[in-house]
């Protein structure tokens, strides 16, 4: 059973003249223990696809059910509390609240849901992204790579059903970026977590289990394990 | 560039809309400070044009010694007070060709019962009892008639509002000495309002009767006859006065009432512009704090500008103008506040019954001068983040990260030596003040323990001020750590404070300034009252002391007094102020065995009852130090230099602060009745006597008189006491405002570091953060802020009080006492004043769309 479903989602930004329809109609299943790539050309309406289906933005038309939940109707409370206990974030340019530690980045959601932290899961998460030493430094004093691990450690340490990550290879050079891909890659094969992560690079859309291709808000092309070339390819069979 | 700027302020009202208002309040205070005094100003010109009429004034050439606490003061009163003139002079100048009409100015203080029975009090304003003819011009009847014979009155038709009384109502008055049944009889108008003066009008003969028993009055009002003129009608009568009287136009009577006014308007001034002042500078951090904040986040625009060519002169005068018209903003708005406010306060003080009628007058100057405050305040307060602006390099300015903050190490050295050196100070002032042969250093005995308590005041103050950023670390994370369990809250919110310690320190520092006035203030007040009370309380030897709401005990109620039962010595005590070979002197005149029966006072030097049973004075300390009197020196007294007294003891006193204090016998031979006035009676019981009932006997051979109460020691420590702190009630008052001030600044600070970390907040919403929980931590960090700025502010407070009583022992501040429960009263009000500044960026936090605040570039 998928994860993460929408059927019939469309997005409609401003009115008259300016009207632009950012999600046409998307009907997507995202499969659980899975890495699922949105790939798609600037204006393609991948990131407003995943602000729709993590409940960070509200679709105009459609629904969408997030691990069994229909959120399409849900208050600005619940959608705080859903965001807190079944979604995790990776953002571009990081966001970590730099008046905390590496640690007390990790814990934030937990700290904010007033959960206990499980620290066999805390210690294997950050084993798997190798931020043992680094753990009581300031976002400041860490390189964009190992900030960028520190937040993928903070979406996955609260265990959400599903991480949905944007452009979150954007910043980083290609040796970081492989860091961050291949630490995302290890947690749905070895830790069993669902990621979606929205990308234009393709080698980074080579890491995942599928990749969705978005084209003026409607979808336009789904691969299964992917490669670099074969993602290259069918982004060229889309231009022409 | 300009337009740049102005674009700026319009693109961003709201951060500039707490700049202008900190300037507003400022500015209105000082133009309320320049309207309240035209307002009173007008008030006090319109009585006196309305009261002083007379063509030409006799009085006495020579000037009268001051008599200090005489009750209430006359409205008619022009100039110093001089010797009386005798009332045969009415006569002579009344037969001068040309005079209408000459008449004796009796008035004096006087009580009014109103139509509930009790004394009718008024706040300040004197009760004058003043002779009124039926041709006055200054007066107009305005219902039933003049009064014929001591038991008729008529009452001005304000003092008729507040007594409640009407014509034909039967009430009591005291004049002078005993209460006299009287009937209001009619009502007058003057053409001025009385600013809640309570003007009775009695007859002539009654009037003489009472207050020139002695055949003496202080001044004549003469009245010309038709063409002639004021001048010519001076001179005539000039010509029939005997030595010792001269005649003045009523112009010339007009011009002294009018100047002896503007110069205590003029402290009223000066007072109320000190507190503005302290406003301002309140209002300045406020301002300094939003700039600098403006241009750490326009730092790529900025950028961006200097990169397109423009330099850093145009960046610089760009802020400027922004500066500019924040202050001329904030200027307009204040001046059209401060008039509203002093229309307030007259609607205020007339419904309370002092009817001020003058209208608020703003002249030319004063509307530069709060346009020229504004304005500078804004500029010297942008002057500084301009200046950071204008010299960053442009591609530093360009890049992502926002520049680091710059050292603060050299302020801290600074302000740790300004601090430490302030503090010196005040030690030295206090070890000054306190000893009386100083520190043994003769340069140092040589300098005024005020001056040295003034510069380290201002030495810790500004001390603080610059070590702040640097304590601001340390001192916020003890106070967040109680927080720390409040997990996220406590760690975010400490983060967000101390995150940026110079911004969280010239916030506080605004609250700082109000806190450290108000601790110093608190710490006076309770040690005055401390002071006060148990010196007080020590001092009083006898049972009981009968005061007078008027300051004046009349001397039937004195015999009065004498005659219940029990009473066994019975200490009057008489004021009056006599000439002396050293400038003009008060006395107390008090029988021998005054110092044993009635007061127990600390002797510096000499025995003081063996003093007055030897006919010799006792010097109070404060009047030995000042005029460098020492037992065993001869002073000669009077005008003629008639008596030659000897100093026979000096005490230490808080209660008698005259002068002198004389048997009674030699002010007798100094002063006639009419110039002695009884302000308190020393009550001793005889021994057996049962104290409570004695105390009923005494109430009640008072009560006549309406006026007087009788009081234990401890009464009239407390009496004393509560004097102080109406008058600190004032200062917190005006303390406020700097308060509210900051507490705008902290609004600011807030407002503008959530515009600043929209997108580490929409992080937080976005992992899952409640808007309640944002708020609440919005809310810890407003209180962090204001409880830092407290922690000093009552710190600096403190130590500058703690300086004070060893500085004003000789004005009776001599135990320290620093009232903690205020102390933590303080402190819970600045809980209260963070939670309040929090409110709206709270709201404005939590209103924050997630996804724009996430995505937010």
């Amino acid at each position: 059973m998928s994860k993460v479903s929408a059927r019939g989602l469309v997005k409609v930004y401003g009115q008259g003249d300016t009207l632009v329809r950012a999600l046409d109609g998307v009907d997507v299943d995202l499969d659980g223990a899975h890495l699922t790539a949105v790939m798609g050309p600037s204006g393609s309406g991948k990131s407003t696809l995943m602000h729709c289906l993590a409940g960070l933005d509200r679709a105009t038309a459609g629904t969408i059910v997030v691990d069994g939940t229909e959120i399409g109707r849900m208050s600005q409370r619940r959608l705080t509390a859903l965001r807190r206990t079944r979604v995790g974030f990776v953002f571009q340019s990081y966001n970590l609240v730099p008046t905390l530690t590496a640690e007390e980045n990790i814990t934030l959601p937990l700290d904010i849901a007033r959960a206990t932290v499980d620290r066999a899961w805390f210690d294997e998460v950050v084993a798997a992204v190798g931020l043992e030493n680094r753990l009581h430094h300031r976002p400041a004093e860490l390189s964009g790579g190992q900030q960028q691990r520190v937040a993928c450690a903070r979406a996955l340490v609260s265990r959400p059903s599903v991480v949905f990550a944007d452009e979150p290879t954007g910043n980083l050079d290609s040796r970081s970026s492989a860091e961050v891909l291949g630490f995302l890659r290890r947690s749905v094969d070895e830790l069993g977590q669902t990621v979606v992560m929205v990308t234009h690079d393709p080698r980074a859309a080579s890491y995942a289990h599928r990749v969705l291709f978005l084209a003026d808000g409607r979808i336009a092309g789904d691969l299964m394990d992917p490669t670099q070339q074969t993602v290259l390819d069918a982004l060229g069979e889309m231009a022409s | 560039m300009i337009r740049v700027a102005l674009r700026g302020v319009r693109a961003h009202l709201v951060r500039f809309v707490l700049s202008v208002l900190a300037v507003t309040l400022g500015v209105a205070f000082v133009v309320g400070s320049f309207a309240f005094r035209s307002v009173l100003s007008a008030t006090f010109e319109d009585i006196i044009a309305t009261t002083v009429v007379a063509d030409t004034y006799v009085r006495g050439s020579e000037p009268l010694a001051q008599a200090p606490a005489a009750g209430g003061g006359s409205v008619t009163g022009f100039g110093d007070p001089r010797e009386p003139v005798p009332l045969s002079v009415v006569d002579d100048v009344a037969a001068v060709d040309g005079v209408a009409r000459a008449s004796a100015d009796a008035s004096g203080p006087v009580v009014l019962v109103g139509a509930d029975g009790t004394p009718v009090v008024t706040t300040g304003p004197p009760s004058t009892a003043l002779p009124v003819y039926d041709d006055d011009p200054a007066l107009t009847l305005s219902g039933g008639t003049w009064p014929r014979g001591p038991d008729e009155i008529v009452l001005e038709d304000s003092a008729a509002a507040t007594a409640g009384l009407t014509v034909g109502d039967a009430t009591q008055v005291v004049l002078g000495d005993a209460p006299q049944d009287v009937t209001v009889v009619g009502t007058f108008s003057i053409e001025a309002s009385a600013a809640g003066a309570i003007l009775v009008g009695i007859d002539e003969e009654t009037a003489l009767a009472t207050f020139a028993p002695d055949g003496v009055v202080s001044t004549i009002s003469v009245f010309a006859e038709d063409g002639v003129g004021e001048e010519e009608l001076t001179a005539r009568v000039a010509e029939v006065l005997p030595s010792g009287a001269e005649a003045v136009t009523g112009d010339e009577a007009r011009a002294e009432a009018s100047a002896g006014v503007e110069q205590i308007l003029g402290f009223v001034e000066t007072f109320l512009l000190v507190f503005a002042a302290i406003s301002l500078v309140v209002s300045t951090f406020i301002i300094a704090n939003t700039f600098s904040m403006s241009v750490r986040e326009r730092m790529r625009e900025l950028a961006l500008l200097r990169a397109l060519g423009a330099s850093p002169q145009q960046v610089f005068r760009s802020i400027l103008t922004q500066a500019l018209v924040v202050g001329v903003l904030g200027a307009g708005v204040g001046i059209v506040a401060g008039a509203g406010l002093v229309r307030l306060i007259q609607v205020v003080l007339a419904a309370q019954g002092m009817e001020f009628g003058g209208t608020v007058r703003l002249g030319s100057d004063d509307i530069t001068v709060a346009v020229a405050v504004g304005v500078g305040v804004s500029l010297a307060a942008a002057a500084v983040p301009a200046r950071r602006a204008a010299t960053i390099p442009p591609v530093q300015a360009m890049r992502d990260e926002v520049a680091p903050e710059r050292q603060t190490r050299v302020l801290t050295v600074v302000g740790t030596l300004v601090l430490v050196v302030g503090a010196g100070l005040l030690a030295l002032a206090s070890a000054l003040g306190r000893s009386v042969d100083g520190v043994g250093v003769s340069f140092l005995d040589d300098l005024d323990p005020r001056w040295l308590l003034g510069l380290g005041a201002a030495g810790v103050l500004l001390g603080a001020l610059l070590v702040s950023p640097a304590l601001a670390r340390p001192v916020l994370t003890t106070l967040a750590w109680p927080l720390l369990p409040l997990r996220p809250l406590g760690r975010l919110a400490r983060g967000n404070v101390t995150r940026n310690p110079r911004r969280t320190a010239s916030t506080a520092g605004a609250l700082m300034i109000g806190m450290a006035l108000v601790s110093v203030t608190g710490v006076i007040a309770a040690s005055t009252q401390a002071s006060v009370r148990s010196i007080v309380e020590n001092e009083v030897a006898a049972d009981y002391v009968v005061d007078s709401a008027t300051l004046t005990v009349p001397e039937d109620a004195v015999a009065a007094v004498e005659n219940v039962a029990g009473v066994e010595r019975t200490d009057p005590v008489r004021l009056g102020g006599v000439a002396s070979d050293d400038g003009d002197v008060t006395l107390a005149g008090v029988e021998p065995g005054f110092f044993s029966t009635a007061l127990d006072v600390v002797v510096d030097d000499g025995d003081p009852d063996g003093a007055l049973d030897a006919g010799e004075a006792v010097v109070g300390r404060i009047a030995a130090r000042e005029r460098g009197w020492a037992v065993g020196d001869t002073l000669t007294l009077g005008r003629e230099a008639s008596t030659q007294v000897t100093v026979g003891a000096v005490v230490d006193s808080q209660i008698v602060t005259t002068d002198l204090v004389l048997p009674q016998s030699m002010v007798d031979d100094l002063l006639p009745p009419s110039q002695q006035t009884v302000r308190v009676v020393y009550v001793t019981a005889a021994d057996g006597t049962d104290l409570a009932t004695l105390r009923t006997d005494l109430q009640s051979a008072v009560e006549p008189f309406v006026v007087l109460t009788v009081l234990d020691s401890e009464e009239l420590a407390s009496s004393f006491a509560d004097q102080v702190t109406q008058v600190l009630a004032i200062l917190y008052a005006l303390l406020a405002l700097s308060i509210v001030i900051a507490l705008l600044g902290i609004v600011n600070t807030l407002a503008l570091s959530i515009i600043e970390r929209t997108r580490e907040i929409g992080l937080l919403r976005a992992v899952g953060l409640g808007r309640l929980q944002l708020a609440g931590v919005i809310a810890i960090e407003a209180v962090m802020i204001s409880l830092y700025g407290t922690v000093l502010g009552v710190a600096v407070g403190i130590a500058i009080g703690a300086a004070l009583p060893g500085v004003l022992a000789d004005e009776g501040l001599s135990t320290l006492a620093i009232p903690w429960d205020q102390v933590l009263g303080v402190f819970g009000a600045a809980v209260v004043i963070g939670l309040i500044a929090s409110v709206w960026p709270a709201i404005r936090a939590a209103r924050l769309p997630v996804l724009d605040a996430v995505t937010v570039d």
